[in-house]
């Protein structure tokens, strides 16, 4: 039997990963960096809606905050469970670092990350009050919805496997904030809600990253990417145009 | 974070002439640990001349049989599998992390599944737990398993499987494909390439429009042969279970040549190690490595692959000077602020200071 094939080209041919084990070096540490990238913006996007739950204007509202604060940490301990795996101490990683900690409001960072975390650069930002955590949660939603699609094909099966079980629910995050700002446009001023529709727009389309990266090419050959970021951007912003226009508002 | 345990080597048994089958039995109240799931494996360690080796080997028992099992196959060269092939014996003590991986599906009484197994070789063992586990746990499923050897003389659990059609006759079929050995059908001869399966699912030996989930564990050209052909034949990517155990499993830290008797005057360094808040202050010869000297030290200072890749072992210099000979891990604002893999980091000031926990 052929057994003389490189771990490399048989990723190339698209072959999949299932165990530590089998990992090589460039690859674990980009797989290593993948998994916190989402477990650090889970627990940090967790930790800045827990603070908004009593800013819920009923007490459904409250409920579905309370939900998504639950599952988005749920997830985190799903990948969480997958690092373990790799030797990561999960309860000293998920304790390691002040999750809530957010930057200025107006603080000018891109998309880059701070030094202690690999959070995505839009979860540096506070939340200014419900409707603007509601609009937030919508545009962010949407954008995990493209990310959990992208990454629900990566070639390390057990997070193949851990994005496809968590999308789902992430996309349950996105209606439930498609629905609370359906509801804040019957009440609320549409010029305050328009607004945090604009400070988010440009921050959560950064968290796509830069159009040309110079990684691309070998993480596409790893197998841990497929689509190029601009692509993931622009499908997410078609898409997020729609919901937005379908409720009367504009994007940013 | 897994921790490693003792086990007791309670039976070894030879299923073929280089692999061996070996009963574990965890002790000092581990057992709870090693309440495994089907398809799962452990992570062994086992210390060569001083060289902690890591390899992980499917578990091959069924989740009814009560025990714990693995097949271990000896690989030309490899220093565990000779190992565990030629010297190791009843009674001795080995060294595993409770049960990993996610090789399996969950079960259900209820469910009337047809299940499709590919095992190349020794990538047979978890495909036997979880054939035996499946076929025990739901009494309306089917499993066809597909397994591939060189000759007649090297299947392992020739017989098991057997016995297995035996008591589950008309739900469980196995097709024997031999590189080397003519059959009476010419199909079962050769690889299991995308060809083979196409020809396996053209000629009605398999019914792929009915298969739920397919379990694939062999080597990399097969996966990929076999994962093409279930495509074409219509499973989605999550039908599809693999678990693939590569031979070249990740490079160790290269010492630097360094004579053992210059270990002394000039090549010492002191190091002063603080980790979990407490600080212990070593002498270290310069050609070993900062995690090395903690670990010599019984520190239990946290690594996983000493491959300088995980960023696991990671630490920071706080006063002197380190050489970091490979590094996969740490950005470079990271080796910025002074933090270093410390299983790639070796002294080269006479004093260095390290810090485990910032």
């Amino acid at each position: 039997m052929a057994e003389d094939m490189s771990i490399e080209s048989y990723l190339a041919a698209g072959g999949v990963l299932t165990n530590p084990s089998n990992v090589p070096p460039r690859y674990r540490a980009e797989l290593m960096k993948l998994m916190t990238t989402f477990v650090d913006s889970e627990l940090a996007g967790a930790a800045g809606f827990a603070d908004i739950i009593n800013a819920g204007p009923g007490i459904k509202e409250r409920i579905a905050a309370a939900k998504i604060v639950l599952e988005k940490t749920d997830n985190a301990d799903r990948v969480l469970k997958i690092m373990g795996e790799f030797g990561v101490d999960g309860n000293r990683y998920a304790n390691h670092h002040p999750w809530t900690a957010r930057l200025e409001r107006d603080a000018d960072i891109g998309a880059s990350r701070t030094e202690q975390d690999m959070r995505l650069a839009v979860f540096n930002y506070p939340l200014a009050g419900w409707a603007d955590a509601v609009v937030m949660n919508l545009l962010m939603g949407r954008a995990v919805a493209v990310q959990m699609a992208e990454f629900s094909m990566v070639s390390y099966q057990p997070l193949a496997e851990a994005f496809r079980a968590i999308a789902p629910i992430e996309a349950r995050h996105a209606e439930l904030a498609e629905e609370g700002l359906q509801k804040l446009l019957e009440t609320e001023d549409k010029a305050t809600l328009q607004a945090s529709v604009d400070y988010w727009w440009p921050r959560v389309a950064a968290s796509f990253g830069s159009a040309t990266s110079a990684k691309a090419e070998s993480l596409k050959g790893m197998g841990l990417r497929k689509t190029a970021n601009a692509d993931l951007k622009a499908r997410w912003g078609a898409e997020t145009k729609a919901v937005l226009e379908n409720l009367g508002m504009t994007a940013g | 974070m897994a921790r490693f345990h003792d086990l007791e080597v309670t039976d070894i048994q030879k299923t073929i002439r280089d692999a061996v089958v070996v009963t574990l039995k965890p002790v000092n109240g581990a057992a709870e640990a090693f309440d495994f799931t089907q398809g799962q494996y452990l992570t062994f360690r086992q210390d060569f001349d001083g060289d902690e080796l890591r390899r992980s080997y499917s578990i091959c028992a069924g989740k009814d049989d009560g025990i714990l099992q693995v097949g271990i196959k000896r690989v030309d060269g490899g220093t565990f599998s000779t190992w565990a092939n030629e010297d190791l014996k009843i009674g001795d003590t080995v060294q595993a992390m409770p049960p990993m991986g996610g090789f399996f599906t969950a079960l259900d009484a209820g469910n009337e599944k047809n299940y499709l197994g590919f095992a190349g070789g020794s990538g047979i063992t978890p495909v036997l737990s979880i054939l035996k586990t499946t076929l025990a746990a739901e009494p309306n499923s089917t499993f066809t398993l597909v397994y591939a050897n060189k000759g007649v003389n090297t299947i392992m659990f020739r017989e098991e499987l057997e016995d297995l059609k035996n008591t589950y006759m008309g739900r469980f079929n196995v097709i024997h494909i031999l590189e080397t050995d003519a059959q009476e059908i010419d199909l079962f001869t050769g690889l299991v390439t995308e060809d083979k399966c196409a020809q396996l699912f053209a000629t009605g030996w398999i019914d792929i429009g009915s298969v739920d989930t397919a379990f694939i564990c062999g080597p990399e050209p097969m996966m990929l042969g076999i994962a093409a052909a279930l495509r074409t034949g219509g499973l989605t990517d999550a039908q599809i279970k693999f678990e693939l155990f590569a031979s070249s499993q990740p490079g160790r830290a290269k010492r630097k040549a360094v004579s053992k008797n210059a270990a002394s005057g000039a090549n010492q360094a002191s190091a002063t190690i603080t980790l979990d808040g407490s600080t212990q202050a070593i002498e270290m010869p310069k050609d070993t490595t900062i995690l090395d000297a903690a670990l010599d030290n019984k520190m239990d200072a946290p690594f996983a692959c000493k491959a300088g890749v995980c960023s696991t072992c990671r630490c920071r210099v706080l006063e002197g000077e380190v050489e970091m000979v490979s590094n996969h891990a740490l950005e470079d604002y990271e080796v910025e602020k002074g933090y270093v893999l410390s299983c790639q980091s070796y002294p080269v000031t006479d004093n260095v200071v390290v810090d485990f926990d910032q």
